[in-house]
């Protein structure tokens, strides 16, 4: 931290103003041809890398029962429920912090991560998936009519970050 | 019969300039595109989008729209202790005299015959320039008026600064003494170069001179593109409005439509200075005779308030003191050349 650049003052007037004309210039450059990096989110959507650690399903009929999940998770977001004679996890997303304990650990691969992240709800009670709810895949795009383009980032030298279509 | 009467009252240049064309009118949408086109232009140089989802075909055009709309229903708090009548009519006068100036600003010239407006030529038929002028208000010192005109409005906004009584605009009020004494010598300087060089403090004289002003003396255009900024308040010299360290400066404790008329003053006071800077320096409608002329000077005025809107996203804000020396150190003896510049090269030019 001793040495800091000084930029000496009073300069040449002229190179100032030629400093002030090229910044100019340059604002101009980029309003001719910009380049955005904003995702524009609800109508395109980022392609997620493999092993996104997002909302977990549980493949029902694969479970064993076996409480490991419930016991490894550390938010206390996974709890047993008796179903049928049969154990099964349920899941609490307002306590989840998506570590993936729960999926690394289960001996039968009855837990998967999907690469869902932006489901919303509209109570607490709704963020407890009781064995049921939590079958099923989250992976379906909301019912509707807006269309999702999936996207892929890519970095471009020039351009700086880029988003093309992926597939 | 009655139809060609209303018609003659409807285009009377006293009564079309101020109200419709490039008055009230036209102002309302002129200022609704230029603050999109503001957060646009910002929005692609920061590499965003801007305004976009208020209605998607128009590029989000509407948002301004919705704005006013919900700055008009909002409620105009006037605090307990101000004058409320000073306080209340601050924004009105600012915006009130922002657009005075262009009354005495000339957009065209309006032929013998052949134009919609020939019915004016010898009603509005300057003796002085011996031209027939597009003009609410005729006087052979229009570029003298219009200056001093515009120069008013830097007073009302200490008023308001002062009667709001409020820190941050007791703060901005004294930023705004010390740069309107700096941008005002900058822009009287600079136009006097041009009044000596054109030999004339009338803008139809300096229009139809031949030559435009920013070629025949591109120091003063420089100055005075700068003055403008200053005394408008567009970045970099945002610095009596600075909305990250003086709420909104004398505008602090406004809201609803006061809030909009105090926003809507200096971008008038912007255009205004833009139609002279269109008509001195730019050519103004020199090709062009009647109605298209008229038209022809608003667009380039409008390209001038949409450059100088453009440096927002260009720039950061000055501090007060680097506003101070820099337009004292720099932009002033740039003024002075410009005189001598104007006095050099007057005699060639008649």
């Amino acid at each position: 931290m001793d040495k800091v650049k000084e930029y000496p003052k009073g300069e040449n007037p002229f190179k100032l103003f030629a400093d002030h004309l090229a910044a100019v210039g340059t604002g101009l450059k980029y309003l001719v041809k910009p380049t955005r990096i904003t995702l524009k989110y609800p109508e395109e959507a980022m392609t997620l890398p493999t092993g996104y650690r997002g909302m977990i399903r549980l493949y029902k009929d694969v479970c064993i029962g076996c409480t490991l999940c419930a016991m490894v998770c550390p938010a206390d977001a996974m709890k047993m429920a008796t179903e049928e004679g049969k154990k099964l996890p349920m899941i609490n997303y307002g306590r989840c912090v998506f570590c993936g304990f729960c999926v690394d650990i289960c001996p039968v691969d009855a837990l998967k991560e999907t690469g869902v992240h932006d489901a919303a709800f509209s109570n607490r009670r709704e963020l407890v998936f009781d064995p049921d709810k939590f079958d099923k895949d989250y992976d379906e795009l909301p019912s509707g009519e807006i269309l999702i383009r999936k996207v892929k980032t890519r970095i471009d030298e020039k351009k700086g970050v880029i988003h093309e279509p992926d597939q | 019969m009655w139809l060609s009467s209303i018609a003659y009252y409807f285009f009377y240049p006293s009564f079309f300039i101020p109200v419709i064309f490039p008055g009230l009118i036209f102002i309302l949408i002129a200022l609704l595109f230029t603050i999109w086109a503001e957060r646009k232009f910002a929005a692609k140089v920061q590499m965003r989008f801007g305004p976009f989802y208020a209605s998607k075909r128009l590029g989000g055009f509407l948002q301004l729209v919705a704005d006013m709309i919900k700055f008009a229903f909002s409620e105009i708090i006037v605090p307990r202790e101000v004058n409320k009548t000073l306080f209340i009519l601050g924004p009105i006068l600012i915006t009130g005299f922002s657009l005075v100036p262009i009354s005495v600003i000339p957009i065209s010239s309006i032929p013998q015959t052949g134009s919609i407006l020939s019915p004016y030529y010898g009603v509005f038929h300057d003796t002085y320039s011996s031209l027939s002028l597009f003009s609410a208000v005729l006087t052979p010192y229009s570029l003298a008026l219009a200056i001093a005109l515009t120069s008013v409005v830097s007073v009302l906004v200490i008023l308001t600064a002062w009667v709001t009584n409020n820190r941050f605009a007791m703060i901005s009020g004294i930023r705004e003494g010390y740069l309107s004494v700096s941008y005002d010598a900058l822009i009287t300087i600079s136009i006097i170069g041009i009044a000596l060089e054109f030999h004339s403090l009338d803008i139809s004289k300096i229009v139809t001179a031949g030559i435009p002003g920013i070629i025949a003396n591109p120091l003063a255009a420089i100055v005075f593109l700068i003055g403008m900024l200053m005394g408008s308040s567009r970045f970099p010299f945002d610095i009596t409005e600075a909305d990250s360290e003086l709420v909104t400066g004398p505008y602090t404790e406004y809201s609803g439509l006061l809030f909009v008329m105090t926003m809507a003053g200096s971008y008038i006071l912007n255009f205004a200075y833009s139609l002279i800077f269109a008509d001195v320096f730019l050519g103004g409608w020199t090709p062009l005779t009647g109605f298209p002329g008229a038209l022809l000077t608003v667009v380039k005025a409008m390209i001038v308030l949409l450059l100088s809107v453009f440096m927002r996203s260009v720039y950061g804000r000055y501090r007060i003191d680097q506003a101070l020396r820099g337009s004292w150190k720099y932009v002033f003896p740039a003024a002075l050349a410009s005189v001598i510049l104007g006095l050099v090269v007057g005699p060639w030019i008649r």
